[in-house]
């Protein structure tokens, strides 16, 4: 993994697009989540991870492994304490959701993390809208990235949405895309093993 | 057809769907042979004496009347009887055959109204129920396209987060809590899934009335 997750992505446009859908295969959605976040990270982002695929304890022992900095990264998770029912120690740091599709309670999250990093080079992390359709329909899912992407321009922070590739319709993924700056697909790699975004 | 009065249901009146252009077009079809009518009935009984073969052409206007505006096409007839017998009492002509004459105006008007009627409020009937079949399936195909949403992507997903915790159980040094917690998550993935998945089931009961009763049971289980 630590060869793949070294893999970079072409985020040059971030400072003037800010929100990308980011399309991935479903086997390499962890991979490309420590990309995103090695490259993020490594631009001097505080990155904030919406999970609901993996539990925030998980995923911050993963990014550990591979070396970033984790000062850099904060976590909003969806799915550990309605997995496990409890919060397991050592997460003080990361706000809980009871469940995936508690949208009000998430939205209300996400805007309490982005006015701490108000005067911060902030971006979300969103990982991923596949997982959520699981549990929330997919009118609700666009109703609240619609949401989300207004709140992000608000404040002038960034947003990476993670998805897999094939598991959009293509009238939700019309959608997101109307939503977003660019759609990055990380699964068409140019020569040079940077993943590059369009328009 | 009928711009006004048709209802719904057995026994009443159906409804219109003809444009105005249309409804004009008859109207003045009516009118013309109406006036064909009268005319004939001056021309031919009043001035000529004579009672017999131009009342042919008064069933083309009480046929076409009663095919489009059902009883009120009566009132036609009607008219057309007053001025019939007041032409035959006033040229002396009145006998047996004119009365008879007369009620076959009104009797083919009302068969003919009759038939038209309920073929079109059994014609407006099968096209609200194709409708409502439309819609259904409309509802149908979205939900399903919805759940397949829900699904199919999930599962490979929840696959390749087992293959990965399969994987990093088979290493030198697995972190245990990790793959528990791990685990956890993937099996709400997979009850919520399933939840899903009997929604669909539900959905497909429901709408299709002659799946058996057995059926229906093993599938909302």
């Amino acid at each position: 993994m630590n060869g793949e997750a070294t893999m970079k992505i072409d985020f040059s446009r971030l400072g003037e697009d800010r929100l990308f859908l980011v399309l991935s295969s479903a086997e390499r959605l962890k991979v490309n989540n420590i990309a995103i976040i090695r490259t993020l990270t490594g631009q001097g982002y505080r990155v904030v991870v919406i999970t609901s695929n993996h539990p925030s304890a998980v995923l911050k022992r993963l990014y550990e492994a591979e070396g970033i900095e984790m000062a850099r990264v904060s976590f909003i998770d969806t799915i550990t304490k309605y997995a496990m029912g409890k919060v397991p120690p050592g997460q003080e740091d990361c706000r809980f959701i009871n469940s995936p599709s508690n949208l009000t309670d998430l939205g209300i999250a996400i805007t309490e993390v982005l006015n701490t990093l108000s005067g911060e080079k902030a971006c979300l992390l969103f990982d991923s809208i596949s997982t959520l359709l699981i549990y929330i329909p997919s009118t609700n899912i666009s109703k609240f990235i619609h949401f989300i992407t207004s709140k992000l321009r608000l404040v002038d922070a960034s947003g990476i949405f993670l998805a897999v590739e094939k598991g959009l319709d293509p009238l939700l993924l019309t959608q997101l895309t109307t939503y977003v700056d660019g759609t990055i697909d990380m699964d068409a790699q140019p020569p040079g093993n940077e993943v590059q975004a369009e328009k | 057809m009928n711009p006004e009065g048709r209802g719904e249901g057995a026994g009443s009146r159906v409804k219109c769907d003809d444009g105005p252009a249309n409804t004009t077009h008859r109207l003045w079809i009516l009118v013309l042979l109406g006036m064909i009518c009268i005319a004939l009935e001056i021309g031919v009984h009043l001035f000529l004496r004579t009672a017999i073969g131009y009342t042919h052409i008064f069933y083309v206007l009480l046929v076409l009347a009663a095919v489009w505006y059902y009883q009120k096409a009566l009132y036609v007839a009607g008219a057309l009887v007053a001025a019939t017998l007041a032409t035959s009492l006033f040229v002396g002509d009145f006998t047996w055959a004119t009365l008879l004459r007369a009620a076959m105006f009104l009797i083919v008007t009302w068969i003919v109204a009759q038939i038209s009627e309920e073929r079109d409020r059994a014609k407006a009937e099968i096209l609200v129920q194709k409708s409502a079949i439309e819609e259904k399936h409309y509802v149908l195909v979205g939900y399903l396209a919805e759940v397949a949403l829900r699904m199919k992507n999930p599962i490979q997903i929840l696959h390749d987060n087992m293959a990965a915790l399969l994987l990093q159980l088979q290493g030198d040094k697995p972190d245990i809590d990790s793959v528990k917690m791990d685990l956890a998550v993937q099996i709400s993935h997979a009850e919520q899934i399933m939840a899903n998945f009997r929604d669909l089931n539900q959905a497909i009961v429901e709408e299709r009335e002659e799946i058996p009763v057995a059926y229906r049971d093993f599938l909302t289980r």
